[in-house]
């Protein structure tokens, strides 16, 4: 049984004039020690999905249907005190501002050792040898003095490095990760995904990293999840679909990147934008971008399908498959 | 590349003082008053020269001062020391009506297209309004067509003219920014991240869009980034800070083929791949040192894992290498790197 398994998860938010779907139909599940990448560009929901699978989806926006099941139970139907146990505890999560996530008027230790006890019966001084402990984890240097200061006396690789270690502190089975080194510089990026992925390896702790930044995901996910306007379109073995990506916009989100154009070519790109939720396209949401949109592709949302390993959502991979199954059959 | 310069940047130094008033500098300690003076040294010392037609790439992390060089190229900051040319004119001295034709010559695309366009203008009042500050004589329709062929250059429909800036997507607000910048005829544009703000795949719509303006309308840019795979797509030169100075120059091929500062191969090695299974990157000691208190010597000199006592001592200036670069480092000239 999977460690965490998302299924047909269906959020809404309700606004004047009607509900928006900000995700529907999210299946996709997460193993024990496994890293998970989920990639998107802004708006395509996976910041929502992060945020549910802790339900903490804040009004005006609810769960509409599915399930998340953690260790077999539902998460979604969980009453707020049996959530509190999990959240932070078996589950924890790194937000992307370092600063906003840090309480500038305590000290690191006093927010670290708060955070222990809120879940375990423990002396301070037993919270805060843990908290020295896991701030030697993260590799900051003297951990001892660190206790001490305020959030605002370290630079954004440090906190960000605090943040990770509050995040260990209660030895949770899962991370979730939304944009963990958006704001930082490129070298502190790198560091901080190095020690991420390793501190993970080293405790066997399930990583679900949410990222624009496809370079990333390819560096530290096993498996990756493709979304778009509220939907997953393709997912399954990271190296697989960074080689050979089946859906377009998967293939163009790849092929826009910089680093794949020939120095001073024109780059690869997709016309138009993301749709805003107000007005999602019919059928298939990215039709109005694809170059391979046919009738049916206006009409209904595909289902899934299976090229190799991956899932993919697109008719035109369907027909793909089907035209190759054909010339199988004609030369046995 | 012709061999007079466009723009010439020498000696530049940018100073941000910190200490405030005469009254806050002032403190009393241990029995006698103590003046004290702080000041950020954004950039120490900067030499710069940007060719015709070339797009000159400054990439570093966060406070390197690369900012502060685009902006004080510009005219919006006045440098500390130093001086900055254009077609062999040096401008930063000048003031009012004598600056304005550098002004229309030079123009900036900032990095969030939603702070820089007036959101109480429509689009259509936000492209004239360069026009009609910098041809006052022309006629209503010249202005009217002028917009037009800027809007269609830039792939907005001249239609939406009427509308807000807050009624357009990310992407489409940094075009209609690009138009702003190309109402008045430039020659020269100091883009300062301009793509920083957008998704990966509007990112590829105006980068496409800044180069075909650069082919069509023979621009030559100055582009700010720390994004160092666009710089390997986009730039012609790169010039690589850190804390205030430059301390790599090269044509782009040399630069990414065979990197020669200590720190350009670190931060070259911390780009991730999409062919990487896992991060690998040079690990480099430490942070980012203050720009209030500079280190002494090579400003480099804390992280470098090559560093020597001549590092911390005496300041490496640029000197040429052999692939056609120029890099300001002491390991490098002596042969040790």
């Amino acid at each position: 049984m999977a460690l965490l398994e998302v299924k047909n998860l269906d959020v809404r938010f309700a606004v004047r004039g009607g509900d928006l779907t900000a995700l529907r139909g999210i299946s996709f599940s997460l193993d024990k020690g496994e890293r998970l990448g989920l990639v998107g560009e802004s708006g395509a929901g996976k910041s929502v999905a992060a945020f549910s699978i802790l339900n903490l989806i804040a009004q005006p926006g609810y769960i509409a249907g599915g399930q998340i099941l953690f260790e077999g139970k539902d998460l979604a139907a969980m009453s707020e005190r049996e959530l509190r146990k999990i959240r932070g505890n078996r589950i924890a999560m790194i937000f992307q501002d370092p600063m906003m996530t840090l309480n500038p008027v305590l000290t690191i230790g006093t927010q670290m050792v708060e955070a222990i006890k809120a879940h375990r019966r423990i002396s301070t001084k037993d919270a805060r040898a843990i908290a020295v402990d896991k701030l030697r984890k993260v590799q900051i240097p003297s951990p001892e003095k660190r206790l001490d200061q305020y959030p605002h006396e370290l630079s954004g690789g440090m906190r960000q490095r605090v943040i990770i270690a509050i995040a260990l502190l209660l030895d949770p089975e899962i991370i979730i990760a939304d944009e963990p080194t958006t704001a930082l510089d490129v070298t502190i990026q790198a560091e901080i995904m190095a020690l991420l992925l390793d501190l993970c390896e080293q405790e066997n702790v399930a990583l679900m990293l949410i990222t624009h930044d496809l370079g990333v995901v390819s560096q530290v996910s096993q498996r990756m999840l493709v979304m778009y306007s509220g939907r997953i379109i393709e997912q399954g073995p990271t190296r697989e679909i960074i080689n050979d990506a089946q859906h377009p916009y998967t293939q163009g989100l790849i092929n826009a990147l910089p680093q794949m154009g020939e120095p001073g070519a024109r780059l690869f790109q997709i016309p138009g934008a993301m749709p805003s939720l107000k007005n999602v396209p019919s059928g298939c949401p990215f039709n109005p971008r694809c170059s391979f949109a046919t009738d049916e592709c206006r009409r209904t949302m595909p289902e899934y399908v299976r090229a190799g390993n991956v899932d993919v959502a697109c008719y035109e991979v369907e027909r793909l498959i089907a035209q190759e199954q054909q010339a199988r059959e004609v030369t046995p | 590349m012709s061999a007079s310069p466009l723009v010439d940047i020498r000696g530049l130094e940018k100073k941000f003082d910190l200490s405030g008033s005469l009254l806050e500098q002032v403190s009393f300690k241990n029995g006698r008053f103590q003046r004290k003076q702080e000041a950020v040294h954004a950039i120490n010392g900067v030499n710069l020269q940007v060719f015709k037609g070339e797009a000159l790439c400054v990439v570093g992390e966060s406070g390197c001062g690369k900012s502060t060089v685009a902006r004080t190229i510009m005219g919006l900051l006045s440098p500390t020391a130093g001086e900055v040319h254009y077609e062999g004119k040096r401008i930063d001295t000048l003031e009012g009506k004598a600056l304005l034709p550098y002004r229309r010559k030079m123009q900036m695309i900032f990095q969030n297209p939603y702070a820089s366009l007036n959101p109480r203008m429509t689009i259509q009042q936000t492209l004239e309004e360069p026009i009609h500050f910098h041809h006052p004589e022309w006629s209503k329709a010249d202005v009217l067509n002028k917009v037009q062929e800027v809007m269609q250059s830039v792939g907005i429909d001249p239609d939406w003219g009427s509308r807000f800036g807050h009624e357009f997507s990310g992407g489409q607000r940094q075009r209609i920014a690009i138009a702003r910048a190309l109402a008045v005829d430039p020659e020269f544009i100091v883009a300062d991240e301009p793509i920083s703000a957008l998704d990966v795949s509007i990112q590829a719509q105006v980068l496409n869009l800044m180069m075909d303006a650069q082919e069509s309308r023979n621009l030559t840019y100055l582009f700010i980034t720390h994004d160092l795979a666009v710089v390997e797509h986009f730039g012609t030169r790169v010039a690589v800070m850190y804390l205030g100075r430059v301390c790599e120059l090269a044509p782009t091929k040399a630069l990414f083929a065979s990197p020669r500062h200590p720190y350009t191969q670190a931060l070259l090695s911390a780009i991730p791949r999409l062919e990487d299974g896992r991060p690998n990157y040079i690990r480099l000691q430490g942070e980012v040192p203050t720009p209030v208190n500079l280190p002494s010597g090579c400003v480099f000199h804390g992280r470098c894992p090559y560093a020597n006592d001549r590092c911390r001592q005496e300041i490496p200036e640029l000197f040429a290498t052999d692939d056609g670069g120029q890099v300001a480092c002491h390991g490098v000239e002596e042969g040790r790197l």
